[in-house]
């Protein structure tokens, strides 16, 4: 292994337009998508990637957009720089929670590289951005010659470095859709250092109604073989009151269901300890920003 | 006559400092030439093997492949390990220094065979096609292992893997810890660490138009010429290396690196060659700081009076012996701590094992014992139910201390001057027990003791050279390697300090073996003082020409003359009498004086101890320093985070305050995380954490503002009474860090590495207790 240089040929396509790239997916074998590099350039260095093409994206128009949609919804293009979405007064305002995992992740140098679709697509156990995604019931629009494919986020992760995504699809938009008021959002990530990639995340959004919770979804990063949406846990505090016994008892749930494992970061045992810190202070966190007080 | 001085303890620009913030400064990996092939090394796939056959016949046939060489193509493939001495030392010091492997391969990334060729790619390629058989043998991992009767020999000679064994003792520590009413004792192990500089290394070779092998290699020694000159058969004068400035060493290019490689591989090609190692290349292959297994038991009486301490120190000096026996020298002196204790014995052993080879890292062996001392010290405290600050203030060396070994140390000790300060700024409001957040608070700080300068026996020595152009400009030159710690600028200011010009007047040529005199090695904290040094004798003497030369011109004595503001001028009539400094050049010119001086600074010489009985003086003086640190610990997920670093030392005197508070600060982002998150997870040999994804380092972001306080003694023997700051700077932070830990919730941890996991559970396990 030499990671100063890049030791597989393979060919390089660059397309205008999604018709273009579309076209592409459909007739070559192994294509492997450029969005930011941040992942595929590294992977290419230390353990080469079966592929026989890569399609930089950045030149398709519609892939670099980020604009607003009905009420206060988002639309980000798949090829949107992380920095650039950080930025956009939207984001902070309205997806608090996906703005805390955008500047959780690695450096600025690294976010004006890598992209929101780079993260998603690729489907690692640890993406960052996956969770508020989920917790925002984010649509990820899969498109190929053959039609369009809007697939929820808590349904693209199959597993560690697979996603829903078909050999001839592309991901060119994820959809957020507009939020409720009276909703708090919380993303809280433990890493080893200040850029690092998770040892645990947890993502909590609920939406309020008096001291009840009308609605909640909560996922949590490196604590499966992909980022996991919690739906039993989620669903089953619709209705009921806010308190801290609640809390303890919704963590010591999510404890018990998640399924980390050893690895380089952390221990399994470790990861279950930390996620019900975690997930307890994300949960009072988004209550008491939902303007609900804790009893 | 001495005037106020101009520019020495301001916080002057460096020469370089515009060049390196631009990006414009060159380093190894941007120079290439024409024609230039590209340098791979065929790295050991074991640990431990015998390698039983080489085929190369394939990579040679590779179209592209320059050369392919093996240990039986290098004239001289083996020689003793040397660092840039004058002087040869010979006994247990110098060991076996072998340039490609045959026979019994000692560690994983050891070199087997080198290549070249037209592209990184082909070179890539080549070292893939050659065929190597390997008799795979057990190997040894663990240094206490590596020593017992019957282990597995490294270098398979069967004479056991003892590398080396030192003892200093004083007084009667039997008869002493009779007489303790507390005796603690403790075991330590502190890791090896990764230098993790920016720059990998790296350079590039070529046969110059005279003949002669040239080179452009970062290195801490540039005097590594003379072993590759040796290992290519070729005389001293035929090897050159111009340097390039240091993107970062910190010791871990103090042995040689590429610079070997690429000088076979030209005299091979007869073509320009570049060879620079990948950050994996790298993290698995250069040395690392000695890991350490220490065992201390110290006795003090109930007020806090220690009275003998005893240390034993098993060392893993890894694969090659390269600088382990002088690493050692260093562990073994400064193991006793910063304390005047009347009875001492510290024995110290190192021993050879598969491991990656254990070197030089800033520090040199004395942030291991200082870690431990240190932890001791609030051990002892926590025992009597003191205070360590107060145990240490009742213990501290003061000037005139005898050292275990009987020497008196020359300069100044500040000891008790930094515990004061450092103890009332971190506690300059009364500690909280908890954050508002809930987390524990914990706040202690850590003394330290390094020396600077070379061991006396060593007979050290450094050259520097100044020359006056007939335009009132100065061309300094000296060979010395700068690694960014401001080596060379430093130089450049002390001249025009004494020549009254400013430092842009002063340009310094810098490390070339054969155009700048050598100043020695970029090591051992050594440049300020040394070479400093130098440049302070080349300038004075050439001001005392001047000097004369203006009192012939002006007909005022010269005792009434200084040099300012670029001009010669009379103290006392500042007005009528002065002359511009190029005036005075211009005239010493016309009357055919010598415009250039070169002068030598030499350190104190002694000859080698006893090592069963070290006594005397072993390096010429000590910086002392201290560091306080205010942390919180998160009781339910073991997190940590540094909410306050205090960084103080005694400089003696700070030259460039900028580069001074830079060495202090770069201690601290250095070594403060070492205890509690570098690990490099060695496993049988093998490097698992290979790159900055799996060997974490503190970003900016992690470290909080750091408070440095300079102590100004005069007391050092460096230029102006200075003292070396580079390595001492990093010392005293480690075990600060692991003692306010302790503070915080009651758990002391004596071995490394205390991660999250590790302080979890013993926040879990001390509820439990109580």
């Amino acid at each position: 292994m030499n990671t100063m240089i890049i030791e597989q040929e393979f060919e390089y396509v660059k397309p205008g337009s999604l018709f273009e790239a579309l076209d592409i997916l459909a007739q070559t074998n192994n294509v492997k998508i450029y969005a930011g590099g941040t992942d595929l350039i590294v992977k290419l260095k230390t353990s080469g990637i079966n592929m026989d093409a890569m399609m930089d994206i950045n030149g398709i128009p519609e892939l670099s957009e980020l604009t607003a949609s009905g009420g206060n919804g988002l639309v980000i293009g798949s090829a949107v720089k992380l920095s650039r979405i950080e930025k956009h007064p939207a984001v902070k305002s309205n997806y608090s929670a996906l703005f805390e995992a955008l500047m959780s992740m690695a450096s600025v140098s690294v976010r004006n590289m890598g992209t929101l679709g780079g993260n998603l697509a690729n489907a690692s156990p640890a993406a960052d951005t996956a969770g508020p995604v989920i917790c925002y019931k984010g649509i990820l629009e899969l498109m190929s010659r053959s039609g369009i494919r809007e697939v929820p986020a808590e349904d693209f992760f199959i597993s560690s470095g697979v996603s829903a995504i078909r050999p001839d699809e592309l991901l060119t938009r994820i959809k957020l859709p507009a939020v409720n008021k009276n909703t708090g959002a919380k993303f809280i990530k433990t890493g080893r250092v200040k850029s690092d990639i998770a040892k645990v995340s947890f993502t909590v959004v609920i939406e309020r109604e008096g001291s009840k919770i009308k609605s909640c979804r909560a996922a949590a990063g490196s604590a499966a073989a992909k980022p996991v949406y919690l739906r039993t846990v989620s669903e089953s505090l619709k209705g009921r009151i806010m308190t801290r016994e609640l809390i303890t008892e919704t963590v010591d749930r999510i404890a018990g269901i998640i399924e980390p494992i050893d690895d380089q970061r952390t221990t399994a045992e470790y990861r279950k300890e930390l996620i019900k810190v975690i997930a307890a202070d994300a949960f009072s966190k988004a209550w008491s920003l939902s303007g609900g007080k804790l009893i | 006559m001495r005037t106020e001085l101009n520019l020495i303890g301001k916080p002057v620009s460096r020469h370089d400092a515009w060049a390196k913030a631009k990006g414009d400064q060159l380093f190894s990996d941007d120079w290439s030439m024409p024609g230039m092939l590209f340098g791979k090394v065929l790295r050991s796939k074991y640990p431990a093997a015998v390698l039983k056959r080489i085929d190369t016949k394939k990579a040679e046939e590779l179209p592209g492949v320059k050369a392919v060489l093996t240990a039986k193509d290098v004239p001289v493939n083996e020689d003793v390990t040397k660092f840039g001495q004058m002087r040869d030392v010979g006994g247990g010091f110098e060991g076996l220094y072998r340039v490609l492997a045959s026979g019994r391969i000692r560690s994983k990334s050891e070199a087997i065979a080198l290549v070249a060729a037209e592209s990184p790619e082909t070179a890539e390629e080549a070292l893939k096609l050659i065929e190597v058989d390997y008799e795979v043998l057990e190997g040894v991992f663990d240094p206490r292992e590596a020593l017992k009767e019957g282990a597995y020999s490294v270098t398979g000679d069967g004479c056991g893997n003892v590398i080396m064994r030192t003892k200093i003792c004083d007084g009667n520590i039997e008869e002493a810890f009779k007489k303790c009413d507390v005796i603690v004792e403790n075991d330590y192990e502190t890791t090896p660490n990764e230098h993790a500089y920016l720059e990998t290394e790296g350079g590039m070779g070529w046969i110059d138009e005279n003949g002669v092998i040239t080179l452009r290699v970062g290195t801490q020694v540039l005097e590594h010429y003379r072993t590759i000159a040796k290992v290519l058969g070729l005389p001293h004068n035929k090897v050159r290396n111009i340097g390039v400035p240091v993107g970062g060493g910190f010791g871990g290019k103090e042995d040689i690196t590429v610079e070997m490689y690429i000088a076979l591989l030209v005299q091979k090609t007869g073509r320009p060659v570049k060879m620079v190692w990948s950050r994996e290349e790298s993290i698995e292959s250069h040395s690392k700081r000695h890991p350490e297994y220490l065992h201390y038991k110290t006795g003090a009486t109930k007020d806090g009076k220690i009275l003998a301490q005893e240390v034993s120190i098993v060392m893993d000096g890894g694969s090659y012996t390269y600088l382990t026996p002088w690493v050692q020298m260093y562990s073994t002196f400064a193991a006793p701590g910063c304390y005047k204790i009347p009875n001492v014995s510290v024995k110290s052993v190192s021993a050879f094992t598969n491991n990656t080879f254990n070197s030089a890292n800033r520090g040199f062996g004395a942030p291991q014992v200082n870690f431990a001392s240190e932890r001791q010290m609030d051990e002892i405290a926590a025992r009597l139910n003191l205070d360590p600050v107060e145990l240490r203030r009742r213990n501290v060396l003061h000037d005139g201390d005898r050292l275990p070994s009987g020497h008196v140390p020359r300069g100044h000790i500040a000891l008790k001057e930094l515990l004061d300060k450092v103890n009332k700024e971190l506690n300059r409001s009364s500690k909280p027990d908890r954050l508002p957040d809930g987390r524990k608070v914990g706040r202690a700080l850590a003394l330290g003791h390094m020396v600077y300068g070379r061991l006396n026996f060593l007979h050290d020595s450094s050259r520097v050279s100044i020359r006056l152009e007939l335009d009132g400009s100065v061309t300094l030159r000296a060979g010395v390697p700068d690694l960014g710690g401001g080596q060379a600028s430093v130089l450049a200011q002390i001249v025009a300090e004494e020549l009254g010009l400013e430092i842009e007047d002063v340009h310094p040529y810098i490390m070339d073996t054969h155009l700048t005199p050598l100043c020695g090695t970029t090591t051992a904290t050594r440049q300020l003082y040394m070479s400093g040094n130098a440049a302070l004798k080349a300038a004075v003497q050439m001001k005392e020409k001047i000097l004369e030369k203006a009192s012939a011109l002006s007909g005022c004595p010269v005792n009434m003359l200084a040099l300012k503001n670029r001009k010669v001028y009379s103290v006392i009539e500042p007005e009528t009498i002065s002359i511009p400094f190029v005036d005075v050049i211009k005239h010493l010119s016309n009357d055919g004086e010598v415009l250039e001086n070169i002068a030598q600074f030499n350190a104190p010489f002694t000859e080698v101890p006893d090592l069963n009985d070290i006594k005397g003086e072993l390096n010429p003086d000590i910086t002392y320093t201290c560091h306080g640190v205010e942390l919180a610990v998160d009781e339910q997920t073991g997190k940590i985070e540094l909410l306050r670093v205090i960084a103080a030392a005694d400089a003696g005197r700070v030259i460039n305050r900028n580069s001074c508070e830079g060495q202090l600060e770069g201690g601290c982002v250095y070594h403060a995380w070492w205890p509690t998150m570098e690990d490099l997870k060695q496993e049988n040999g093998i490097t698992m954490a290979n790159s900055f994804s799996t060997y974490l380092i503190p970003t900016a972001a992690d470290v909080p503002d750091i408070e440095s306080i300079l102590i100004e003694s005069g007391g050092g023997l460096g230029p102006y009474g200075a003292k070396g700051i580079g390595e001492p700077a990093d010392n005293s932070i480690a075990p600060a860090v692991v003692n306010a830990i302790r503070d915080a919730i009651g758990v002391g941890f004596n071995k490394m590495t205390v991660t999250p996991e590790k302080i979890l559970n013993a926040v879990l396990s001390f509820k439990n207790k109580e």
